[in-house]
């Protein structure tokens, strides 16, 4: 999920640190500082979530938790996301400075677009099938949302769109299937043991 | 008259030999090679990826280009001493580089097994203990921000 350092153009680079430096504005104005010790938990799963490898058939990918972070932390996805991709960046060497940037808002974004869109539906449903349907669509959705995001920046800064959205959104549909079935889960136990976490 | 067919002749023998000179051939290359594995932090190697090889003389356009094989391998001759760099990349956007130190001695030495720590196998990423090391070292971070944040309000509080 991590574009690397030295593949997007100059302009994107600055593009992708615009809309990051936007979204962490508004997410630290809209963090609830009191919970600020679940921002950092939430922050440590995604930041830990990189390192376990999936294998999918010949290949294999890691999780990434976008949805779940969205859902719970609605527009602090931004700073929460900030601090755990510099640190992958610092310790991990996946992505890189240069490119956080990009990767923060492609990541940001993608999160904090099921939220906007499924978060008010999932807190106010009753049913726990449409709970864990929606947080399905939710995760799978959050991953198709980045993977096509990624492959813009990375066409814009190369060439020929389609073929490169298209390659990495398919490349990536695994993962959105794996991550709708861990969503689902997470999300339909939330409801469930502690609604409250749910914005 | 003898002239002008001994200069026609001519002419024609230059031509043909001008249209051999499109044959081709080949011959061992007296150049040592480097051969670069590429793989993913997961693991996985990166088969049938892009590959462009940079000289030290020119930094922008690459002098090799090609792919890398099924185990992620990737060879090129170097010729000349300097720094050379390699890039893999995959169309989701992940790149590796690797940076190659060639030196005056390795290029003419080609007895000395010694020259070949100049190949040195390197991960871009922690492995083993050490990554779990830096992941806790993260985490400790983080939550130490957080507990930074809370005591700086608690005191703006009060």
């Amino acid at each position: 999920m991590h574009i690397s350092e030295g593949v997007l153009s100059g302009s994107i680079l600055i593009t992708g640190w615009a809309g990051t430096c936007a979204g962490l504005a508004v997410g630290l104005k809209k963090t609830d500082m009191n919970k600020i010790t679940r921002t950092a938990l939430l922050s440590s799963g995604f930041f830990l979530a990189s390192l376990v490898n999936i294998k999918v058939g010949p290949s294999s990918t890691h999780l990434s938790f976008l949805a779940p972070m969205g859902l719970i932390l609605g527009w602090g996805v931004f700073p929460a996301m900030f601090v755990a991709l510099l640190l992958q960046a610092l310790l991990f060497h996946f992505g890189g400075l240069l490119v956080l940037g990009a990767n923060n808002f492609i990541m940001g974004v993608s999160s904090l677009s099921v939220y906007l869109l499924f978060g008010k539906l999932i807190r106010n449903s009753d049913s726990k099938i449409l709970v864990m349907a929606l947080a399905f669509i939710s995760g799978a959705l959050s991953i198709i949302l980045a993977a096509f995001l990624a492959g813009v920046f990375l066409t814009l800064s190369d060439s020929n769109f389609l073929t490169a959205a298209k390659l990495v959104v398919i490349a990536h549909l695994p993962l959105a299937l794996i991550e709708g079935l861990v969503t689902a889960f997470m999300i339909g136990w939330l409801k469930k043991s502690a609604p409250e976490f749910l914005l | 008259m003898l002239t002008k067919i001994l200069f026609t002749l001519v002419v024609l023998v230059s031509a043909a030999s001008e249209s051999f000179a499109h044959g081709t051939g080949f011959r061992t290359s007296e150049l040592r090679a480097i051969s670069l594995e590429f793989f993913y932090s997961t693991g996985e190697k990166m088969s049938y990826r892009e590959a462009k090889v940079f000289s030290p003389k020119d930094s922008k356009f690459a002098i090799q280009s090609g792919r890398t094989d099924e185990a992620g391998r990737f060879a090129f001759t170097p010729d000349s001493a300097g720094e050379w760099r390699v890039i893999v990349r995959d169309e989701e956007g992940h790149q590796c580089e690797a940076v190659i130190n060639i030196s005056e001695e390795w290029l003419t030495n080609r007895e000395n097994k010694e020259n070949d720590k100049v190949i040195t196998a390197q991960s871009d990423s922690p492995e083993g203990i050490e990554l779990i090391i830096r992941a806790l070292l993260g985490v400790s971070l983080i939550f130490n921000l957080a507990a930074i944040i809370r005591i700086r309000r608690a005191a703006h509080a009060h």
